[in-house]
């Protein structure tokens, strides 16, 4: 009965079209902007994007953020998925729950809060001055560190959700058998668990890294204008500016980011899986 | 497993952390929204709802909040009503170059929403004269249209065709067939693909972020805007308000069709 | 073959490259009982796939009460399917599975309820009408697909292995079932089952398929005594095979017995019981001994390799290990016309 390829491809049209029309060729034209020279293509418009020391820095500053966020969601989220794991079943349902909430509430909502705690007279600065660690208000606010916190937090939830699923289907006796046969904790994570979960880990490492690497919410709020981030300097230099093709090489450079890590990532995953 | 009293405390606290840290920040929200003083401060100097109440007063705020209602359904909508059929055709029929179709399909996941937004204001908002309204909602559906397809792909999934046959056997016609007995198995899924849809528009900045204008914002860009001006609690407020709706939305969807299944 | 009820005429299908039914003719009476017997994977299920109209034909005609419906949609032949997969609606009680062809074909409520009612009646499952699939055995969804299927009263029937899951005594029970309703309402009916007791028992008509091809059909009867093939006799029951070639009886890789007396037919078959032990011109080994109730099978190695005997419960034993005198009497062997 489902042989008829007409009938499937009269399902699948509107949406290819749609897409085809609305969002890949206007996302091509803009990114092929980037490649156009005086004279034909070309790669002027990066070699004069990245002499600027300011646009260096904040690339840099965005692959940095990337891969220590990345790192820092996946070993908190291994603590937090073993322990989730080690849960009875309903209680696990719940804490699963809690997890899912923040990725339900608004970003900026999310993103705010970070302000009410950390500036000049928020919750972490009245606590030093009360513990008399600091004499004045520190700046927290505005600073890499803050960007950081709030990608983990924004972050977080998926790399533990990945994991715990990762960790369910590990079968269960696993662990057990590894230490019977005297692996020490450190050695069954790293030649047990961590093979067995690499997929899981990877799904959730590209999550977080692609993530991070092309936010604007928390890199606007928590860093300003002092820590940009890629897309807070595409915004910045398109609208303020006006400088339309130092935004399509941004754009550029995150789409390939976005589309290597994605790729490479899920060859590790199945190429050495198992 | 093997477990040791330590583990299993370490554990705990772990999680303890982990989760006052994520979550955390939201009682801080809702203790600054409660505040009575001029600024957003935590712990509350004073317990009021001026600055909740202040929130209904505040014009643009209402008019961006019905316009990213707005959006998130009907975008939401448009993205199901293409994507359900790519989900369908794609688990029962052999499509014409399957692949290309998949690729186009996932093609919004891996590119930066803010790009989006760019090209089409660009693109198609400069040069053709698209209403930014009808960007806004072009570039909303084209966001969403790959976690629609992919939800409903996976309710699909655990539903066999050959029910579809027997309900064809029985005289149905292949959209009566799809109608009786498809839909009503994978009602959970569309759901879950609704709710999460219009969660993700309703939240979403960075497409927006070049496509609104002059009396066409969505409620968190506004949220942005006006932070960046004024630091009075209102958006602390309004932030609180966002979360318990998320709340109760999380609440409602877990019980109707536990929702954790498809995020 | 083009006249009768259903007939189909050089009928090939295939899945892509590979043809799953090649060229094959078949004609129906109305009112009549075949049998679609034969191996796993030979083609039964998507032969009925192509006559319900879920499998466009790669070539080749299909005619229905006169009418070419080779091109006509599945919904509107009037042709019943039983699927081997059950395909119940899982999110429909099992009265509105039995009640949904009634519903799509506008059919009053009243009536709806007596003949829903009617046939779960006759599949033994009044008072189930409000359960899930899922809350059914297998046994009892097989029953519901069943009925479901026979409440629309269907000019034709395929059923699909429709008593596969279904125990011994209930089997019978439907067995017969089935055969009265088709009696009392003249559908036409074709049966595939792997199970050849079930096909003579029910089967004005024996159809047995290899590999995409009929290899033989006829009564139940002819079929059973007189297999023209290996293949077929082997389907039937003659477990022992063997060509004839220059006084020797053959096996196929070349091991050979002498043949008492003159064949006049190119391979000879015979049954377990029909192989006579402890006398005869030849001897074996006894490779094994299983008791099967009212006989005793034994297994044994011979110069023409293994052959399959069976023995009266009740008669001297031998044991595995031990030589044993045996004959293949020509009386007891079904003559076929090929070995293969
Ligand atoms: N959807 C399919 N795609 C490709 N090949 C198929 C498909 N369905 C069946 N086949 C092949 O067609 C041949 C006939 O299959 P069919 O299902 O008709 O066998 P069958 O006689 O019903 O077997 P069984 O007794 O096991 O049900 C087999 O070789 C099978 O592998
Ligand atoms: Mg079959």
């Amino acid at each position: 009965m489902f042989q008829d390829r007409r009938i499937g491809l009269a399902l699948v049209l509107p949406a290819t079209l749609f897409l085809l029309a609305g969002f890949v060729l206007p996302v091509l034209v803009l990114l092929s902007g980037s490649l156009q020279g005086p004279g034909g293509w070309s790669f002027d418009a990066y070699v004069r994007f990245f002499a600027v020391p300011l646009h260096q820095e904040v690339f840099w500053r965005t692959v940095r953020l990337g891969v220590l966020v990345t790192l820092t969601c996946a070993v908190v989220g291994y603590a937090a998925a073993f322990a989730i794991v080690n849960t009875a079943p309903s209680a696990r349902g719940k804490l699963i729950g809690l997890l899912i909430l923040p990725l339900m509430i608004s970003p900026v909502a999310r993103t705010y809060a970070w302000i009410v705690i950390l500036g000049r007279t928020g919750l972490v600065n009245q606590a030093l001055q009360g513990l008399g660690l600091a004499d004045g208000p520190v700046r927290l606010l505005f600073t890499e560190t803050a960007v950081f916190i709030g990608l983990v937090q924004l972050f977080l939830p998926l790399m533990v959700l990945t994991l715990v699923s990762a960790l369910e289907n590990l079968p269960a006796d696993v662990m057990s058998a590894a230490r019977v046969l005297g692996a020490g904790w450190i050695q069954t994570f790293v030649r047990v668990v961590l093979p067995l979960t690499r997929e899981g880990l990877v799904i959730g490492g590209t999550l977080v890294f692609t993530g991070a690497v092309t936010a604007y919410i928390t890199p606007a709020v928590l860093g300003g204008s002092r820590v940009l981030m890629l897309e807070t300097l595409l915004y910045q230099r398109v609208s303020v500016a006006g400088d339309i093709v130092s935004g399509s090489v941004i754009a550029a450079i995150l789409v390939v980011m976005s589309y290597t890590t994605n790729v490479l990532l899920r060859r590790i995953a199945a190429g050495r899986g198992r | 497993m093997i477990r040791l009293p330590w583990m299993r405390i370490g554990g705990w606290a772990t999680l303890a952390l982990v989760l006052l840290f994520l979550i955390g920040p939201f009682a801080v929200i809702i203790g600054a929204a409660l505040n009575a003083g001029t600024v957003p401060a935590f712990p509350p100097q004073g317990i009021s709802l001026r600055w909740v109440v202040a929130v209904f007063e505040v014009q643009s705020f209402r008019a961006s909040f019905f316009l990213s209602v707005w959006l998130a359904v009907g975008s939401t909508l448009a993205a199901l009503v293409l994507g359900v059929p790519v989900a369908y055709a794609l688990a029962r029929y052999p499509v014409p170059g399957k692949e290309a179709v998949r690729a186009v399909v996932t093609a919004p996941v891996v590119v930066p929403g803010i790009i989006v937004g760019l090209a089409l204001l660009r693109h198609a908002v400069v040069p053709l004269g698209v209403p930014v309204m009808e960007a806004l909602f072009l570039a909303h559906t084209a966001l969403l249209l790959p976690y629609a397809v992919r939800v409903v792909a996976a309710s699909l999934e655990n539903l066999r065709p050959d029910i579809e046959e027997a309900a064809v056997m029985l005289g149905a016609t292949r959209l009566g067939a799809f109608l009786r007995v498809v839909l009503p198995n994978i009602r959970n899924g569309i759901l879950a693909a609704f709710i999460l849809g219009f969660v993700t528009s309703f939240n979403q900045v960075p497409v927006s972020l070049f496509l609104t204008g002059p009396g066409v914002s969505t409620l968190p860009i506004d949220m942005l805007a006006y932070m960046e001006f004024t630091y009075d609690p209102s958006v602390a407020a309004l932030s609180a308000l966002l979360a318990l709706m998320s709340l109760a939305v999380v609440l409602v969807a877990e019980r109707l069709l536990g929702i954790s299944r498809f995020v | 073959m083009t006249d009768g009820f259903l007939a189909l005429s050089g009928l090939t299908l295939a899945y892509g490259g590979t043809v799953a039914v090649d060229r094959l003719d078949l004609a129906m009476a109305e009112g009549e009982l075949v049998a679609l017997l034969g191996p796993s994977g030979c083609g039964k299920t998507t032969t009925m796939r192509a006559v319900a109209g879920l499998l466009q034909p790669r070539a080749g005609t299909i005619r229905l009460a006169g009418r070419d419906i080779t091109h006509v949609p599945a919904n509107k032949r009037g042709v019943g399917l039983v699927f081997q997969s059950y395909a119940l609606f899982p999110h429909l009680s099992v009265f509105e599975n039995v009640a949904f062809g009634l519903r799509l074909a506008g059919t009053g409520r009243d009536e709806i309820g007596r003949r829903v009612a009617e046939v779960l009646a006759m599949v033994g499952l009044t008072g189930f009408e409000r359960r899930l699939p899922k809350e059914l055995s297998g046994g009892q969804q097989q029953r519901v697909a069943l009925a479901r299927s026979v409440v629309v009263r269907p000019r034709l029937l395929l059923l699909d292995e429709p008593l596969s899951n279904l125990d011994a005594r209930l089997r019978l029970e439907m067995r017969s079932e089935l055969r009265r309703l088709q009696r009392e309402l003249g559908v036409t009916m074709v049966y595939v089952t792997h199970d050849q007791a079930e096909a003579l028992a029910l089967a004005d008509r024996i159809v047995v398929m290899r590999e995409g091809r009929i290899e033989q059909e006829g009564p139940p009867e002819t079929v059973y005594t007189r297999p023209r093939t290996a293949f077929v006799a082997r389907f039937m029951g003659f477990e022992t095979c063997l060509a004839v070639n220059g006084g020797r009886l053959v096996a196929p890789d070349g091991r050979s017995l002498p043949l008492e007396g003159a064949a006049d037919a190119p391979a000879l078959a015979w049954r377990p019981h029909g192989v006579v032990l402890g006398r005869g011109p030849h001897t074996a080994r006894v490779l094994g001994r299983s008791y099967l109730g009212q006989s005793v099978e034994y297994l044994l190695e011979t110069d023409a390799g293994p052959v399959k005997a069976e023995a009266a419960a009740d008669a001297p034993r031998f044991e595995p290990g031990t030589t044993v005198a045996f004959d293949l009497p020509l009386a007891a062997a079904a003559r076929l016309e090929s070995a293969a």
